[in-house]
């Protein structure tokens, strides 16, 4: 019975870690220490579960071009809001709103894009102190 | 000229007067390994021997050739030589239009005046063909919308909004997400269906171009669709590398 109980307690926690990494808390993934805001050029927008992505790409201080990938609400959320995945055509300069990825990669979790007009697009899927 | 009628082969129609599509069908074409004519040649896993080998085929593709664009060439070049690594088939993807009607799988029409579906062996792929405009899709999926009319006897299937993640055969044959295809099925004979579909793609092909092949019904006794769930037969492939080590 004891060998039972363990067996199960360790199945149990493997699937709880496994969760846990999985989706839910932005602290997890993105840093609210490591505010971006930058202009680039949209190359490429995926628009799929469980986030659609705006692919951008920036000229780093050093020159060369950095390819970065904001992360988005699902396409249901933002589609509700009005964005589709051809509502900013490829190659527009957009202004990138959000937070970095925790290890300090070219990815970040995206509040806005604002449009060479002044439009800004809420692009995020929650507010990053919520759960 | 009755003579000549009564010996052409009568097709069946629905109670709509429309030509009835009902029925399990599948393409005898070597299209899946290769839209264009291309012999017999080794497989990517010389450890299959014959069995990983592929055989040739006159290919689909009306006029022969494909006609890329030079950058969109190199990329197609590029996808052969890693097809193994990046063709979607060996993931258990989603093979979109048109691979899905010349795969190596059957695929069952199912028609009534007011709804036409495809459903497709393998990997539970299927399409609900839309009877009337649906505009312009939300969002690219993989099998892409489809919006169904009949211009005479031949059914036209509209397809948009695919993504750029499949392939046209195991060869490396792409399209971007601006994929266009306009299928075209015409009951010749009772147990034959016409299949032409136009392929449009500004990103990647200089000009439209066609497919072509005839689909067969399947005629056995108790003929019935099966399925071909390849996704635990992809997980090996996919992940095993991140199978926990003792």
């Amino acid at each position: 019975m004891k060998i039972k109980q363990a067996g199960g307690l360790i199945a149990a926690s493997l699937l709880c870690s496994f969760t846990a990494t999985g989706h839910h808390a932005f602290s997890a993934e993105f840093d609210l220490n490591k505010p971006i805001n930058f202009k680039g050029v949209l190359t490429e927008v995926e628009f799929i579960n469980p986030h659609s992505w705006f692919h951008i790409d920036v000229k780093g201080p050093d020159g060369k071009i950095q390819s970065w990938m904001i992360e988005a609400g699902t396409p249901n959320v933002l589609i509700r809001r009005g964005i589709t995945k051809r509502s900013i055509p490829i190659g527009t300069e957009v202004v990138v709103d959000g937070f970095q990825a925790k290890n300090g990669t070219l990815r970040g979790s995206g509040r806005d894009l604002t449009l060479p007009d002044g439009r800004k697009l809420l692009i995020g899927s929650a507010e990053p102190d919520s759960k | 000229m009755l003579v000549a009628a009564q010996n052409q082969t009568t097709i069946p129609r629905g109670a709509n007067g429309k030509p009835d599509l009902n029925g399990i069908w599948q393409a005898m074409t070597r299209a899946n390994w290769d839209i264009e004519a291309h012999e017999a040649r080794a497989g990517v896993l010389p450890a299959l021997g014959a069995l990983g080998a592929e055989p040739g085929g006159q290919g689909i593709v009306e006029g022969g050739a494909i006609p890329y664009l030079p950058t969109a060439a190199e990329k197609k070049k590029n996808n052969f030589e890693k097809r193994l690594e990046l063709d979607p088939e060996a993931k258990c993807y989603l093979p979109g239009v048109p691979r899905a009607t010349y795969m190596p799988y059957a695929f069952q029409i199912v028609q009534n005046p007011n709804s036409v579906m495809i459903v497709y062996e393998y990997a539970s792929a299927y399409r609900n063909i839309y009877l009337k405009d649906p505009g312009e899709a939300p969002a690219d999926s993989w099998m892409g919308q489809s919006y169904g009319r009949w211009d005479g006897d031949t059914f036209v299937i509209d397809v948009t909004a695919q993504n750029n993640k499949t392939w046209f055969d195991r060869s490396g044959n792409y399209h971007s997400d601006q994929l266009h295809v306009v299928e075209r099925y015409t009951l010749v004979k009772p147990d034959v269906i016409n299949y032409e579909a136009t392929i449009e793609d500004p990103a990647v092909f200089s000009r439209p171009w066609k497919i072509n092949m005839p689909l067969y019904r399947h005629l056995e006794k108790n003929a019935r669709l099966g399925e071909f769930k390849c996704v635990e037969f992809a997980e090996e492939f996919l992940y095993g590398e991140y199978r926990k080590k003792d």
